[in-house]
């Protein structure tokens, strides 16, 4: 790291003066699209929801088979994005996320398990997911998974985030919760903080 | 005024409206037509995320999560143009100096257009412009000029007043000028024929493509009126408004020849991109060209695209020949026990065709880390007979065959009449064409066909309304393929020029291709075409197929789209 002290922003929230001229600009921004140098996404949200598991068998980064629901049955800790390996903005951050999330919680046997679907299927072979995992200096336990497309849309569906196209994806992260087949959402782009709380919040069961 | 005189006068014109509308220097004009220098360290930084000393960049993203630019970079985001993305909810704003070096008025509208705005319409800042100093902190702390903090999504990076500076200086140059091939009132494209291509084939892309010029031009209603006349509220809309023009660029004789004929071609008449194109045989030179002088190349019609993971201005419908050989290996890795392990032997004539099919296999197989196949190439014409095809075998006992061959190479497998067969044969149905029906009787069911298309009867929809496109521009129906292809061309250029709006950058062009959802509406001929940053190969994966036994045989699929 070079000398220049990083300052961390302070997490913006809309309730000042200056906050709803914030709005506005977002609003205008999205309207033209190009106005400013910088990315403008909502707050994160969580909501719960019950998964069903598909039966489907995918294939992971060293292009072996896995079957997805004995990836996830037994495991304490579980959490899931959905990315792509060529994806601009949304996939390196949700990735660069579970990068820091395994510095600090560890991986492997007792650490989390880290699912990354790709919602590429065709483009992401395991060659390239294998590619992509070592540019995040991906640890044992984090599993980047492709396979068919229809497999891949059911594995979508179950997670109510399909979308038809992957240019359309959403930042999304689901954590396994302590009920059966159920999942914590969380919605928005976060950071290693944040994850970690609403993760303590399903552990500790709040 | 002789027709000569006319276009010099025309060109004087344009260069004079150019020089008065564009603040570009004499040098920056002339450099736009030349080849594309070297990059430099701003543009390392930019593109690659390495520092000056060779490091990555080093930054922070939502508050507390560290990053290097090792794993994604500004062009990640902002893209290779610098205008930004957009993709899902999350929408990166552009980052080259014609946007931060103005003031930020809640619209993209351009300079002129705003200066007609009436007072009571006139927005206030949003923003002031940036300068140097501003534009540092923003890339340091996350704070634009008026000290708005940044979504956290952008990186807060940790840079040195040395490398800020390098960083600003390439800012500065990104997307600034507008792209050769765009003036104030033309797009020119230009299409290539290379080679000995077969006339009827020329006439049938050029047909189609010209029908979408023609229509693009003609189907307008008055556009340069408006521009100039209409409301002040619908410059936006009207302002990007060119005509097309699409130049026949032909290449004569060998290959070797022809990197000099393009850049005779392009400093006659600088082209914004080539469109669509044909070859008789390699397309590397014209694909070279492109990457020299960093020319979009959209959806040439060739068996033989350069593969490569890093190249970026061409891209093609797949990666022909090699796709096939890539499926079969991919296909191979999926298969039950016994095949898998399996020897193989791949036999292919020695022509580029022949070479790239056998690559793509060849390759493919090391990727996935299965032994390497036993080769044996076919020198000249001469048809691959029975008697080489059971000495060969002979040799590979219990290997399975990969054979790239042609129609007339068939009756090889009369080899296997009445003997052990092997485990599996191999053949393409590109390859053979209309002669596919033919592979004998006796060994349809040893045998698996690539199929690197759609099948008709899932595409019959689409080639109804292609074929009554095509009838209400009179134009015959002589190649299907060909034509389907160049009809998704038009049909995808009209979305990106109007995507583009009025920023006529190279760059840009090929950032939205990468941008669009995949497609199947308007797509005849592939299953699908899919995009992404830096994917270059729309029609990703292949079917296996195998002949239905009898007289009449017809193919069936005996695999999904293999891609994995």
């Amino acid at each position: 790291m070079k000398n220049t002290k990083i300052t961390p922003a302070a997490r913006w929230t809309p309730k000042s003066g200056a906050g709803r001229a914030a709005i506005l600009f977002i609003v205008a921004s999205i309207a033209a699209l190009v106005v400013a140098p910088c990315g403008a996404a909502p707050p994160y949200t969580t909501s719960t929801l019950t998964v069903e598991l598909p039966d489907v068998t995918l294939i992971d980064q060293d292009a072996q088979l896995v079957t997805l629901r004995e990836l996830v049955e037994g495991e304490e800790v579980v959490m899931v994005d959905f990315i792509f390996g060529t994806c601009t903005t949304i996939c390196p951050i949700l990735s660069a996320g579970f990068t820091n999330l395994q510095r600090r919680m560890g991986s492997g046997p007792g650490g989390p398990v880290l699912i990354s679907f790709s919602i590429d299927p065709e483009h992401d072979s395991p060659e390239i997911m294998t590619k992509y995992l070592k540019r995040y200096r991906a640890q044992p336990g984090w599993y980047f998974l492709t396979g068919d497309r229809d497999d891949i849309d059911l594995v979508m569906h179950a997670f109510d985030a399909y979308v038809p196209d992957k240019m359309s994806h959403q930042p999304v992260t689901f954590i396994k919760g302590t009920a059966p087949n159920e999942w914590v959402k969380i919605d928005g782009l976060v950071s290693t903080a944040d994850l970690t709380t609403e993760l303590e919040k399903i552990r500790g069961g709040e | 005024m002789n027709r000569r005189t006319r276009r010099v006068g025309f060109l004087l014109l344009i260069s004079v409206v150019a020089l008065v509308s564009v603040p570009v220097s004499a040098e920056e004009s002339a450099a736009a037509v030349a080849p594309v220098a070297s990059h430099d360290q701003g543009w390392r930084m930019y593109h690659e995320g390495i520092n000056p000393d060779g490091e990555p960049m080093q930054a922070t993203v939502q508050g507390d999560i560290p990053v290097d630019g090792s794993m994604f970079t500004c062009a990640s985001c902002h893209l290779r143009s610098g205008l930004g993305s957009l993709e899902g909810s999350v929408i990166t704003l552009p980052t080259n100096w014609g946007y931060l070096s103005r003031p930020l008025v809640g619209s993209d509208m351009s300079d002129t257009a705003r200066e007609r705005l009436p007072d009571v319409h006139r927005q206030e800042e949003f923003r002031p412009a940036y300068d140097d100093q501003s534009l540092a902190r923003a890339l340091r702390l996350g704070k634009d000029p008026n000290g708005r903090v940044f979504d956290l999504v952008m990186p807060k990076y940790a840079l040195d007043k040395a490398e800020m500076d390098t960083m600003i200086a390439y800012l500065k140059r990104l997307s600034a000028v507008h792209s050769p091939g765009a003036t104030d009132t033309t797009l020119h494209f230009a299409t290539v024929v290379a080679g000995d291509v077969d006339q009827d084939d020329q006439d049938a892309m050029l047909a189609v493509l010209e029908a979408h010029i023609r229509d693009h031009n003609s189907q307008v209603r008055h556009e340069d009126e408006r521009k100039r006349r209409g409301p002040y509220y619908k410059q936006e809309k009207w302002d990007p408004y060119r005509r097309w023009q699409l130049d026949v660029w032909r290449l004569k004789g060998k290959p070797a020849g022809w990197p000099e004929q393009l850049a005779d071609h392009y400093s006659k008449q600088p082209v914004f991109a080539l469109i669509g194109g044909i070859s008789d045989g390699e397309w590397r030179p014209i694909h070279d060209f492109c990457e020299k002088y960093e020319i979009p190349s959209l959806f040439p019609v060739t068996d033989l695209p350069v593969i490569s993971d890093t190249d970026w201005y061409t891209v093609y419908f797949s990666k022909g020949a090699y796709q096939e050989g890539e499926a079969v290996a991919r296909y191979l890795r999926r298969a039950d026990e016994s095949l898998r392990s399996s020897p193989v032997v791949q036999i292919y004539r020695d022509t580029p065709i022949g070479q790239a099919f056998a690559r793509g296999f060849r390759e493919t197989r090391k990727v996935v880390r299965m032994p390497a196949p036993a080769e044996h190439v076919l020198s000249g014409r001469k048809a691959l007979t029975s008697k080489l095809l059971t000495k060969i075998v002979a040799q590979h006992p219990g290997s399975s065959l990969v054979l790239w061959v042609g129609p007339d190479d068939l009756g090889a497998l009369a080899a296997f009449e009445g003997g052990t067969p092997p485990p599996v044969v191999f053949l393409s149905a590109s390859l053979l064409g209309d002669a596919v029906t033919s592979v004998p009787d006796e060994a349809r069911d040893f045998t698996l066909i690539t199929h690197p298309t759609a099948f008709p009867a899932d595409k019959a929809r689409t080639r109804l309304a292609i074929e009554r496109w095509l009838k209400i521009r009179e134009i015959p129906l002589t190649n299907y393929e060909l034509q389907a292809n160049m009809y998704f061309v038009g049909w995808n250029l009209a979305g990106l020029v109007k995507m583009m709006r009025d920023e006529f950058y190279r760059d840009y062009f090929i950032d939205i291709s990468d941008m669009m959802r995949d497609q199947d509406y308007a797509v005849g001929v592939y299953e699908r075409l899919s995009f992404g940053p830096g994917q270059r190969y729309a029609s990703k994966g292949c079917y296996l197929t195998a002949l239905t036994a009898g007289p009449e045989p017809s193919l069936e699929k005996r695999s999904g789209w293999v891609v994995h």
